[in-house]
């Protein structure tokens, strides 16, 4: 019991610093440097952020790992990133505007039915696999890991909520799925970007600087955001909204359907005592 | 494909550039910089007979820079040296547009792909077995999904392309998105039954079922102490005038991160059996980044530090430019080097 | 070694045992053959050596077993790994790393071995299975046989001393399957090894085999003893013990060698002038006529000038070594491939240019793996599957059984589910059944658009004499129905029971085409056993032999 706990609170930790990690630039505090701007110090930053939330993805990783690990998941586990790292081939090769990106549909999906655990590995092992496989190693990783271990994981909250409607076997839990991965394409293209923020267009002053209030740097973000990735996380998001809603059905009455196989674990009897006759 | 270098070579090869790239805003800097690890690129294509010219890369690596450039020209409007002034009510782009600006996004746009191209670098030269040997032994079962995963991703493209035929077979066209769902599901259910087989025979071949998290409570709550350290480390820094306490926090903390993630380690009973060979080499190459260390950090009197730190703002000059730092910095091409040399 | 006391198992959810009332006693060094039909409960008994029963599957043992002196239930199957090594039948899903000595390894590291122990073991399990000169290659570039021999290297490195494989040549054509057989028997002779082994293509192993057991599908019958002894009691045999069944011969021969000094006795009498197979002399429009087909891949030439025919009512029988090209000569017939030279036909039109999709409502494929085709809920959405694809029907969201679809086509899909006797399984998840009735679901899909032309690509890989038997009984019906069907095989029996004609393709080109009965016999590799021991009798199968004996 102490144990379940302890995990619930690395959880929470970890995502804490994971959050502060990528959405630093609203937590700066006011006018806490006195640094030029354009200096070493706010160039720093981002790369700065970026090994904090590496550290708080491991141990996020190493949390989730001890607990969720037998044979069978580990197994499935790697058939299943496998074919969603397949999968990401598809979205580089397709032309077109980008951002459309049949991974998460996979991640969402697993992680309803299989738990939360299972989800957050699928998203962050998705893609480690498909960044070592197509050498799309970067800075950028850790921030594309953690999010996409937070779709999978978040996917499992929807579980209980809409267990009622699966019962009866309506419609409405694909529609409400295929929403949440809408929602999700567009929060993840919102984070990334973040990411790239303070980053590409470099902290100079005017634009990203340090100690500007929340709601200053909420808007200039928000400017940001809208000429550069907006469309592409339109497209992303869309896409996750048809997909689910064209196969989800088929896929979790496929992935219901192994739940047991793969979840089952041996209990032994216990052997009967052998009984001595000593009475003679 | 061997790896020419030893891994831990390839890996110290790897931070020195990431640090160098890091540490410098000097142009002169940075495009040799980039330089050294364009031509390492070129050579490790070329012994991998995979064409040994990196013009994707540098055609990528251009495009971030010219879009960065633009970018920070269009939206910063900081600096001395105005070329071009829009109507300053124009939302985000009006103002006057500065050289400085230009300068500053084209150096950010070098540093991304600077980044990149290490990477990318050493990407290519590890071959992925030798990539997922790396994965600490603390994180074994997840480096064994990657595995699976790794060597399943063949056999799944392969399948994808053998159930699209049979169900062209069928009379199937690709007109709408529901076209694609019988080549989703049997890929899916095929994926599935396949993970069964497979767990079959990793039990039989003994492979053990961990229970969960037994025994290693003091190895986690090592580890987000560490981590917490790292924040507590980094929060610090952003005061000003405490900046080298919180730089020896936050390196603090990574050691015991570090140290704890061995200490996991030991938890899992495993042996590596590969043995890589310590060459001459790597021998050259870890010297060249230690002299690259001590030249960046060291303070030597008679090397300039101080043109490391170049800024643009507020108005543009040349950057300096120290001979000394320069050569140092050509130890990031030192692999190129040792690969040509074994023909 | 092994023993088994009165075990018993039922899989959980199952309505009746899988095993029942087993007994058994194998000792140490022998090599044991387990034989019966698909479901008797083979591969339950395989598994219970190494506790994968009931550990990795559930269900309820009862009974007692112990396997080289442990109890493999009180163990589990990670102890085990050490004693009992075990093979599976899909080389594709055994393998956790992509590289063959890191696979072999893998076992070994897991177990904390020093280093250097684990270097000597690899190159010594390398060595023993002939895999030193492969040790880097990454295991997608290898074939079916060599890559079940790197799973039976990934088990030997452990040392066990009994050896379990269950189906390990099933999916494998006949050359690789021999490889393994024969390092098997090595390893049985020239270690001592003990090995349990459940196959299908038993006469190649037959002369090594101390024992059998047969599983009969009722649970609880099982025959235990010598080979010659249970093969005299078994139905669905080899030609050679057929024959020798027949005539009586003691002691039973089980291999060609051992029956031919009997077949030399036997006086057959002179052959009436009966063809063996009657093909109608007529010949209208053949429905598929390939003419001086060359293909190339880039720029090696595959096929070099192929040029055949295949006629309504017909079976054409399609063998040859592999990497022939007869896969590729398919793969053109559906317009898979280009083709720089040369025409095919397809009902007197010529195919160039045309769709795929389009051909489909001509051609008939059903590929090596019907798997890939299933993927609807009921076997009945398969069906339906394919004819809306042929009527251009979308695939409407909700096609799968709540929408009611045009009356005719549902009733074409019964019709055919009927035809083939599978009516009862018009509502079962296609990829629950069993492998021969997932090939007759895949089947069913394909044939009920009614295509003129046939092609079945290694249609009897994986499966037990009763099912290849109903799937030949299938091909018959159709065949007498009008269409068109050619068999790509290595299957030599097979061919002799059902094709009218034969075409060996080598090389690139047909070296041969004909009657079974003369192309069988003139080729060197080809030849089926009742031919090797009767070669002018000209007959094919022990059927037709005995017809001929009783009618003179």
């Amino acid at each position: 019991m102490k144990n379940r706990w302890l995990s619930l609170l690395i959880y929470l930790v970890c995502s804490l610093v994971g959050i502060v990690s990528l959405l630093y630039p609203f937590f700066l505090p006011q006018g806490t440097t006195g640094a030029q701007p354009g200096s070493q110090r706010s160039a720093d930053m981002p790369l700065m952020l970026t090994v904090l939330l590496g550290l708080a993805l491991l141990v996020l990783v190493y949390e989730v790992q001890g607990q969720a690990m037998n044979t069978k998941l580990i197994a499935l586990l790697g058939v299943l990133v496998a074919i969603n790292a397949a999968l990401r081939f598809l979205e580089v090769a397709i032309p077109g505007p980008g951002g459309f990106s049949p991974v998460f549909f996979l991640i969402v999906l697993t992680g309803y039915v299989y738990g939360a655990r299972f989800g957050f590995l699928m998203g962050v092992l998705t893609l480690v696999v498909s960044a070592i496989l197509t050498g799309g190693v970067g800075p950028w990783l850790p921030s594309q890991m953690f999010t996409a271990g937070w779709v999978g994981m978040s996917a499992a909250i929807l579980r209980p909520l809409l267990l009622g409607l699966h019962k009866k076997g309506r419609r409405e839990e694909i529609w409400i799925l295929a929403g949440f991965g809408a929602f999700w394409g567009m929060m993840y293209g919102v984070i990334m970007n973040l990411w790239t923020w303070p980053f590409i267009a470099g902290p100079a002053d005017q634009y990203w600087e340090y100690g500007v209030g929340i709601w200053e740097t909420m808007q200039r973000y928000a400017s940001y955001y809208l000429l550069t990735s907006f469309v592409w996380d339109i497209v992303r998001a869309g896409g996750n909204f048809l997909l689910i809603l064209g196969f989800g059905m088929p896929a979790l009455r496929t992935l219901r359907r192994f739940k047991r196989r793969f979840t089952f674990m041996y209990k032994p009897t216990p052997a009967p005592v052998a009984q001595s006759n000593l009475s003679g | 494909m061997s790896t020419q270098l030893h891994t831990w070579t390839w890996l110290a090869w790897l931070s020195a550039a990431l640090i160098a790239i890091s540490v410098t805003r000097n142009l002169f800097y940075l495009t040799l910089i980039l330089l050294c690890l364009l031509v390492v690129y070129s050579f490790i294509e070329g012994a991998n007979q995979r064409g040994a010219y990196p013009f994707s890369l540098l055609r990528f690596g251009i495009l971030v820079s010219v879009l960065s450039m633009l970018f920070n020209m269009l939206i910063s409007h900081f600096g001395e040296t105005v070329f071009l002034t829009l109507p300053e009510k124009w939302p985000l782009i009006g103002g006057p547009y500065t050289l400085e600006a230009l300068v500053y996004g084209l150096t950010n746009g070098l540093v991304l792909f600077g980044i990149l191209i290490a990477f990318t670098d050493f990407n290519q030269a590890m071959p992925v077995r030798m990539l997922i040997r790396l994965i600490p032994r603390a994180f074994f079962p997840v480096a064994v999904v990657i595995s699976i995963a790794v060597t399943f991703v063949p056999t799944t493209i392969r399948q994808f392309y053998q159930i699209k035929e049979a169900q062209m077979l069928r009379g199937q066209r690709m007109t709408s998105l529901i076209d694609w769902l019988p080549l989703v599901m049997p890929l899916l259910v095929g994926g599935l039954e396949r993970a069964l087989q497979l767990s079959e025979a990793m039990t039989a071949r003994g492979f053990a079922s961990t229970a969960p998290n037994s025994g290693n409570t003091a190895h986690r709550l090592v580890m987000v102490g560490s981590m917490l350290w790292v924040m507590a480390g980094w929060v610090v820094s952003t005061r000003a005038g405490w900046e080298t306490l919180g730089l020896g926090l936050i390196l603090a903390g990574a050691l015991a991160f570090l140290a704890a993630l061995w200490w996991a380690g030991r938890l899992v009973p495993r042996t590596n059996y590969l043995k890589e060979e310590w060459r001459t080499g790597d021998v050259v190459v870890l010297t060249g980044i230690l002299v690259l260390g001590l030249a960046l950090f060291f303070p030597f009197e008679w090397i300039d530090r101080e043109s490391l730190y170049y800024s643009v703002y507020p108005l543009l000059q040349w950057p300096d430019f120290d001979p000394w730092l320069a050569t140092a910095l050509l130890v990031l091409g030192l692999p190129a080097y040792v690969i040509g040399l074994r023909g | 070694m092994i023993s088994f006391h009165d075990v018993s198992f039922t899989y959980p959810g199952a309505s009746h045992p899988a095993l029942q009332s087993i007994n058994l006693e194998i000792p140490a060094g022998s090599f044991v053959l387990v034989m019966g039909p698909s479901g008797s409960g083979k591969s339950t008994l395989l598994r219970c050596m190494n506790g994968l029963v009931p550990h990795f599957s559930g269900g309820t043992l009862n009974g007692t077993i112990r396997v080289a002196d442990m109890d493999p239930v009180d163990a589990s199957p990670q102890v085990m790994s050490r004693k009992v090594g075990f093979v599976f039948q899909d080389p594709e899903a055994q393998f956790v790393l992509d590289r063959v000595e890191d696979e072999v390894a893998f076992a070994l590291e897991n177990l904390a071995l020093p280093p250097a122990e684990i270097r000597t073991r690899l190159d010594a399990t390398l060595d023993l299975l002939g895999l030193t000169a492969l040790r880097e290659r990454r295991l997608d570039t290898l074939s079916g046989g060599e890559r079940q021999r790197v799973a039976l290297a990934a088990v030997m490195a452990l040392n066990p001393s009994l050896l379990v494989l269950d189906e390990p040549t099933s999916q494998l054509d006949p050359e690789a399957a021999e490889a393994v057989l024969q390092t098997l028997v090595r390893l049985n002779r020239e270690l001592g090894l003990t090995i349990l082994l459940a196959e299908h293509r038993l006469e190649r192993v037959l002369p090594f085999v101390d024992q059998i057991i047969y599983l009969d599908g009722e649970p609880g019958r099982m025959l235990v003893g010598d080979a010659r002894q249970v093969l005299a009691e078994v139905d669905l045999v080899s030609p050679v013990v057929a024959l020798g069944k027949y005539f009586g011969w003691q002691p039973l021969p089980l291999t060609v060698q051992e029956a031919l000094p009997f077949a030399r006795l036997v006086q057959l009498p002179e052959s009436s002038d009966v063809l063996i197979s009657d093909i109608q002399a007529t010949l209208p429009e053949p429905v598929l006529r390939i003419v001086d087909l060359h293909v190339f891949y880039g720029l090696k030439p595959i096929l070099k000038g192929v040029s055949l025919y295949a006629q309504g009512g017909e079976v054409l029988a399609l063998m040859g070594p592999n990497g022939a090209g007869k896969t590729t000569l398919l793969r053109s017939l559906i317009g898979l491939m280009k083709t720089e030279v040369g025409e095919i036909f397809l009902l007197g039109e010529s195919i160039a240019g045309k769709k795929t999709a389009d051909l489909a409502r001509l051609v008939g494929y059903l590929p090596q793996d019907p798997n890939a085709l299933l993927f609807a809920d009921r076997v009945l959405d398969e069906l339906l599957y394919t004819l809306h694809s042929h009527a251009h029907k979308p695939l409407s969201h909700r096609q799968n059984g709540s929408v009611d679809p045009e009356t005719s086509i549902v009733e074409k899909a019964a019709v055919m589910l009927a035809q083939m006797g599978m009516a009862n399984l018009a509502e079962a998840y296609p990829r629950d059944l069993s492998v021969g009735q997932r090939q007759r679901v895949a089947l069913a899909a394909i044939m009920v658009a009614q295509p003129r032309l046939l092609l079945l690509d290694e249609p009897t890989r994986g499966l037990d004499a009763a099912s290849k038997q109903r799937l030949a009984d299938l091909l018959q019906t159709w065949r007498d129905d009008g269409h068109a069907i050619i068999l790509v095989t290595h299957d030599v029996e097979l061919v002799a029971r059902l094709a009218d004609r034969v075409a060996i393709l080598e090389d690139g080109v047909i070296s041969a085409q004909g009657k079974p009965a003369e192309v069988l016999a003139a080729s060197p590799v080809f030849v089926p056993q009742v031919l090797q021991l009767f070669p002018d009798a000209g007959c094919l199968t022990p059927q037709q032999l005995i017809n001929r004996l009783r009618s003179a």
